[in-house]
């Protein structure tokens, strides 16, 4: 008897202790964020502009969504960017901080570059971005001329349907590999350098080393960039609207450019557009939730 | 042995050489904002680019400051970006601990909870923020894009990842030693997330600093108002001064390099001093 | 004990941080004071004005405007102080809610229905039609107002047959042309009574695709607005038809100069920031047709020496005639856009609110916007001499006579969907002029698009 109130006393405690660490957190969260959230989430059973009273409308907004066809394209292109532009970021980030973890000359610098991308503003970025792919006479296309593409077969890219999901795609990855590059980096910092060195007592090579050692160890990052990668994504508009503004037509409008018109700009549908966030909503919560079974998985193991 | 070298050697140089090229692709933005930095509005987007203005109009350095109060929209951005980066590296980094290392009730739930609203883009629940903020009569005011922007999920999602990392045995120890879960905090998990808490400092850093919608929506009065805002100004609706506009962005870009280069040093310490081994 | 410790540790960091919150508070009214002074001295360009002190004055009462771009418009501070000088216990206050998200700003702002806002400008049609249907804007007693100044407007911004708002600005589409570029080529100026076919023949006049030096006869901007409008001219139909066939001549024509190298490419133009003053600055623009807003800012670039290309010695080399019409159509007909002023809902000086409203959208209004060169809503003849005769206007007739309009239409009429239509409408705009359906397939989607939505 006594054991077991003792330990329901230690488990109390515990408990205290553990939230007293999340409550600075968690209370500001609670109020300035979870709130709104929730009631957003509420609304997408709702009718609502922002000022007349808001109307209970039960499930017409999703079935609202079956025929709306910009909805649609807007899933699949959200999709479809999601799911390109994932791996080539990881792959580039990984790469790019593995190279910059060795002992090269000057790193500090390079690292400062390769974050350059990501930190200087949209505006500018984009603007050059658009220049280099200009479909008059950027340097691509010019490019492509000189290599003996004729005038009338040159991709308009940002300004051409087939083309334009390319050319975002690319450039999320380019601007964003900085960013990833350096949690990649600080997470290459916590691998005991003793690991290698035993590596190579053992005899693996560069390519082994990378496979059974790092690729493990940077399990916990690799989580954490892909889950962070992923909402990123399927949350992506103000890269779309400064390169294509979810053009032409709809090739590039993707899910939030399509929440943002809802509630903006073709009136002010908040019921609606909560509807559409919680169709995304979902998608992100699969995606984490499959991760989260994964990394279980690891930590079991 | 001259073999040896020579293999090496030119692996060394195949590494300089992806890395210049790299840099440079990194580095074309950078340079094209230089360019149009010096150039009137009409000269910006030439076909082809001028890279190098033939008459570079260092005047657009001086009339940032005087055609919109920069000086004044700097200030506010530091002082916002330092509040918020405090914040929430301080209480992200406590709450991951929490959530890393402790058994408590709820665990699951709160944390994917936490990692759920990451995923809800902004723009979904602006408007209910926007009132509920304006009831506690924060309309308008740098308290409310602080609140917004200091207890975020991603910060605590971030440091769990790291301190995921971190061997259990460790703490283990310590509590066997008779530490309380503060002073395991405060004496071995802190010190030993040096690259974690840079890596969170310089998001948030950067994520305050070039935030746009959220002062957008709350700040009105022109005092209050960022950097971010203030390059927008110069797109009228009339006309636009992208040379003014790539000036300012060079000039808002110099506090953020050199953040990241003074952090640099933390993501290069090594496991050697923490002795995790052992 | 050595947990104790911690959690008084723990208090304290909180402690802090609170005391922080609350210094900002504080912070914020002390800063606010101190940079009014800084802001004031500085900066001529900024017009802002003192931060928020309501009635310390019993009598005073403070109104807030929002606004746009505060610091490049030039009427909006001489509107103030005229009002001022003649209502000394009323104090305006403009707050600048930036020009690209303005009616997302505002529609947040003004949501949740209680706002400081007092009055608020318009900035377009659907924007307007949302305000509208969510209840906070107040309606506009016509009873006691000469709506015949505005020349019909009034009733083309009706909704359910009230009025919501009041047109302060009225402009105009008309063709501007660089007298250089057509000097140069020997070709004689454009003229103020053109149908299209004329308009296109003399654009092929004088282009040149020399590589290096090209000109190009017309430039249309990469807004649907300059080409799809020219098909409402003869006012038989409306851009919120549904069937958008009228519309196949104009993009015919449009289309075949764009791939003669008459017009620059939309592709590139759409990619590039290229905005239309800039193209226009670079002088290898023959004719452009755009807004006649853009004529203070022409007049000011070239004062200011920024527009060298275009000017000789300080005087613009550029001219006006009027828009192009189809055959049998007057010509000065051509589309108008407006801004307005509301009074909002939830005002608690309503009022005084719509005293300022009437004053600016009025006559006396009207003269101070177009002492600054700007087109008000009430377009007298007294107007238009006004703005012709400023200095940096083109000294010749067919210029001034260019500003006198025939018939005007609304770029886009009130219309529950009119956003959603305008949605389609670009798309189409897009497909078209990027080359990825031909004209006739452009229509079709349109047609079909927007049938949808109408029905």
């Amino acid at each position: 008897m006594k054991k077991t109130q003792l330990r329901i006393r230690r488990e109390t405690r515990n408990n205290l202790v553990a939230y007293s660490f999340i409550a600075p957190n968690l209370i500001g969260f609670c109020i300035f964020t979870l709130g709104p959230i929730l009631f957003a989430f509420a609304l997408a059973f709702m009718s609502w502009d922002g000022n007349n009273p808001i109307e209970f409308v039960g499930l017409d907004n999703f079935l609202a969504l079956k025929e709306d066809t910009r909805f649609k394209a807007a899933f699949i292109n959200t999709i479809v960017y999601a799911v390109t532009t994932v791996p080539l970021t990881l792959g580039a980030a990984l790469g790019l901080a593995i190279i910059l973890n060795q002992k090269v000359k000057g790193r500090d610098i390079f690292r400062t570059i390769g974050f350059f991308p990501y930190v200087a503003s949209l505006v500018a970025v984009a603007a050059v971005w658009n220049m280099i792919f200009s479909p008059g006479a950027g340097v691509v296309n010019v490019l492509l001329t000189h290599l003996g593409v004729a005038r009338e077969n040159l991709p308009k890219w940002a300004a051409d349907p087939d083309w334009a999901m390319f050319t975002v795609v690319l450039f999320s990855v380019w601007k964003s590999m900085g960013y990833y590059m350096v949690i990649y980096l600080a997470g290459l910092q916590g691998i005991p350098s003793d690991l290698y060195e035993a590596g190579s007592i053992d005899g693996a090579n560069a390519l082994q080393k990378f496979w059974y050692i790092t690729v493990p160890q940077l399990r916990p990052t690799t989580f954490f960039v892909v889950i962070m990668l992923t909402i990123n994504c399927f949350k992506v508009y103000d890269l779309i609207y400064m390169i294509t503004q979810g053009g032409p037509g709809t090739s590039t409008l993707v899910l939030v450019y399509h929440i943002y018109q809802t509630a903006f700009v073709t009136g002010s549908n908040y019921g609606y557009a909560s509807a559409i966030s919680m169709v995304l909503f979902l998608m992100v919560l699969l995606v984490t939730v499959i991760q989260f079974k994964g990394e279980r998985k690891y930590a079991n193991s | 042995m001259q073999i040896a070298n020579k293999k090496i050697k030119l692996s060394r140089i195949i590494l300089y050489l992806s890395l210049i090229f790299i840099s440079i692709i990194m580095l074309v933005p950078f340079i094209w904002m230089l360019s149009a930095s010096l150039k009137l509005d009409k000269d910006v987007f030439t076909v082809p680019i001028q890279w190098i203005p033939t008459h570079p109009r260092w005047q657009n350095y001086v009339d940032i400051w005087s055609k919109i109060p920069l000086a004044i929209f700097v200030k506010n951005t530091f002082k916002l970006t330092i509040i918020v980066t405090l914040l929430q590296v301080l209480t992200s980094s406590f709450a991951a601990y929490a959530f890393a290392k402790l058994e408590f009730k709820f665990k699951r739930i709160l944390f994917l909870g936490y990692i759920g609203t990451i995923a809800v883009p902004w723009h979904v629940y602006m408007v209910p923020q926007f009132i509920m903020m304006r009831s506690f009569n924060l309309n308008d005011t740098h308290l409310a894009i602080i609140f917004l922007q200091a207890f975020s999920a991603f910060g605590v999602f971030l440091m769990r990842q790291f301190y995921m990392s971190i061997p259990d045995e460790l703490c283990e120890a310590a509590r066997i030693d008779g530490m309380s879960e503060y002073q395991i905090y405060a004496k071995i998990m802190l010190p030993l997330s040096k690259p974690a808490l840079s890596t969170l400092v310089i998001f948030t850093f950067v994520n305050t600093w070039n935030d746009f919608l959220g002062p957008l929506i709350y700040l009105t009065t022109q005092e209050k108002k960022t950097i971010q805002i203030g390059l927008r100004m110069f797109i009228g609706q009339y006309s636009s001064e992208y040379g003014l506009i790539m000036a300012a962005s060079v000039i808002s870009l110099i506090p953020v390099l050199i953040v990241f280069l003074a952090l640099q040093r933390y993501f290069v310490e090594g496991i050697a001093a923490t002795g995790i081994k052992g | 004990m050595k947990n104790k410790k911690m959690i008084i540790s723990m208090i304290l960091v909180l402690v802090l941080t609170i005391g922080l919150f609350a210094g900002c508070g504080k912070e914020d009214e002390a800063t606010n004071e101190s940079t009014t002074d800084v802001s004031d001295t500085t900066s001529e360009e900024v017009e802002t004005t003192d931060t928020k002190e309501t009635t310390t004055d019993s009598n005073q009462t403070t109104l807030k405007w929002a606004v746009w771009d505060i610091a490049s418009t030039t009427y909006y501070q001489p509107l103030i102080d005229v009002y001022e000088a003649k209502n000394p216990d009323v104090k305006i206050e403009m707050v600048d809610l930036g020009s690209q998200d303005y009616m997302t700003v505002l529609g947040t702002q003004l949501s949740g229905s209680d706002t400081d806002l007092d009055i608020v400008t318009i900035k377009d049609i659907p924007g307007y039609v949302n305000l509208v249907a969510k209840n906070v804007l107040e309606p506009v007693n016509t009873s006691d107002i000469d709506l015949s100044g505005y020349g019909g407007i009034t009733d083309q911004i009706k909704v359910d047959d009230t009025l919501y708002a009041l047109p302060f600005r009225s402009d105009f589409w008309v063709i501007f042309y660089n007298k250089t570029v057509f000097d140069n080529a020997g070709v004689s100026y454009p003229t103020n009574d053109m149908t299209f076919e004329e308009y296109d023949a003399l654009a092929r006049e004088i282009s040149d695709d020399t590589l290096g030096s090209e000109v190009y006869g017309s430039h249309y901007h990469v807004w649907r607005s300059a080409v799809q409008l020219f098909g409402i001219l003869d006012g038989q139909h409306s851009i919120v038809d549904g069937n958008y066939d009228f519309l196949k001549p104009y993009y015919d024509m449009v289309v075949a100069q764009q791939e003669d190298m008459i017009a620059q490419d939309y592709a590139t133009l759409k990619t590039s920031n290229l905005h239309y003053s800039g193209a226009f600055a670079q002088g290898n623009i023959g004719m452009m047709n755009m807004g006649s807003w853009f004529i203070p800012t022409l007049i000011e670039k070239i004062q200011t020496g920024e527009y060298t290309e275009i000017s000789e010695g300080g005087n613009g080399n550029w001219g006006l005639v009027k828009y192009p019409h189809a055959q049998g159509v007057e010509p000065g007909s051509t589309l108008a856009t407006i801004t307005s002023l509301s009074v909002t809902a939830a005002s608690k000086n309503k009022e005084i609110a719509t005293d300022f409203m009437q004053f600016v959208c009025g006559a006396e209004g009207a003269e101070v916007v177009a002492a600054t060169g700007t087109f008000p809503a009430i377009k007298t003849d007294a107007v238009v001499d006004m703005i012709a005769s400023k200095e940096g206007f083109p000294s010749d007739e067919a210029s001034a006579e260019a500003l006198r309009t025939s018939n005007t239409y609304l770029e886009m009429p009130i219309h529950q969907k009119s956003a959603e239509i305008e949605v389609i409408l670009n798309d189409g705009h897009d497909y078209i002029m990027t080359g990825t359906m031909t004209v006739d397939e452009g229509i079709n989607y349109m047609n079909e698009e927007v049938g949808k939505i109408l029905n």
